[in-house]
């Protein structure tokens, strides 16, 4: 009886496996928040950051997107049935130029130090859990 | 069930574990715009500065508004996904009944929200739905404007 139910337990628990994919760098807060509408240039905005992933033009004006994602992957492997989770957060910013290249306005999310491991059913991201995570990314945490 | 049928039982599934495979998936991507949110915006008040200070920065944006005289207005998109779903796939197994059947339930546009700015950067409305109804037929850009 044992043997069955120890072969039986194997034989559902085939496999687990965990992944994590990073695209790009996570974008630094404090380098972003030393950019001054009004003042900043798209010069000085690329000699900080580098090259942006994309550039869009506006009309006259222009904006620059710099973003980096984290994911974790979860997978465990049954007999029959397969379980996965896959989190996937990303780090954003939006740099807006006027025509003469000078930074007019910026946005900023920064989410990939969030994602984490889990099964599908498992509850994930809740307020506090956020919070606490974002105090231990320098420039993020309040 | 006695022990018989469950070792046929156990038997049955480590055979069908080929041809029959079923998944129970969830993908997220980034973390959705509360619809309050948008709410609390003001359209003809709320600039560009206030909206990207209140939901962050957007994933997308897009020219909006394009004036003869090179100006333009401003278009953001915001997406995210929370998606949970079964799949199941069936094969034959056999090399002289080939064929295969998949069906997988999580497959369907990602929500999103999209705001747009006039040519003064002030909001002129935001809508939610999919991304796939938000976003602008793609074109090409205005030609910059000369000097």
């Amino acid at each position: 009886m044992r043997h069955v139910f120890a072969c039986s337990t194997l034989l559902f628990a085939a496999a687990c496996a965990f992944a994590r994919q990073d695209t790009n760098d996570p974008l630094d807060a404090a380098t972003i928040r030393s950019f001054v509408p009004g003042t900043t240039t798209a010069r000085e905005v690329v000699e900080r950051l580098g090259a942006p992933t994309e550039v869009v033009q506006l009309g006259r004006r222009s904006a620059y997107r710099y973003d980096a994602t984290a994911a974790k992957s979860t997978v465990l492997l049954l007999l029959v049935v397969n379980f996965g989770n896959q989190d996937t957060r990303s780090d954003r910013l939006w740099v807006f130029f006027d025509e003469r290249d000078v930074l007019t306005h910026y946005g900023a999310s920064f989410g990939t130090h969030r994602p984490q491991y889990a099964l599908p059913w498992e509850d994930i991201h809740e307020a506090e859990d956020n919070a606490a995570r974002d105090a231990d990314r320098p420039g993020v945490g309040s | 069930m006695n022990r018989r049928c469950r070792v046929v039982a156990i038997a049955a599934l480590s055979l069908a574990a080929g041809c029959v495979q079923g998944s129970y998936d969830r993908a997220a991507f980034d973390e959705p715009i509360a619809v309050e949110r948008l709410q609390a915006l003001r359209p003809g008040q709320d600039d560009l500065r206030r909206c990207l200070a209140e939901l962050g920065a957007p994933h997308r944006v897009f020219e909006h508004a394009v004036a003869a005289d090179g100006s333009a207005g401003v278009a953001l998109l915001w997406y995210w996904r929370d998606q949970t779903g079964f799949g199941v796939e069936l094969s034959s197994g056999r090399d002289d009944a080939p064929g295969s059947l998949s069906y997988d339930q999580g497959d369907v546009d990602l929500p999103g929200c999209m705001l747009w700015f006039g040519r003064d950067l002030v909001l002129e409305r935001w809508q939610q739905g999919l991304v796939g109804d938000l976003v602008p037929r793609r074109a090409r850009p205005t030609a910059a404007a000369g000097d």
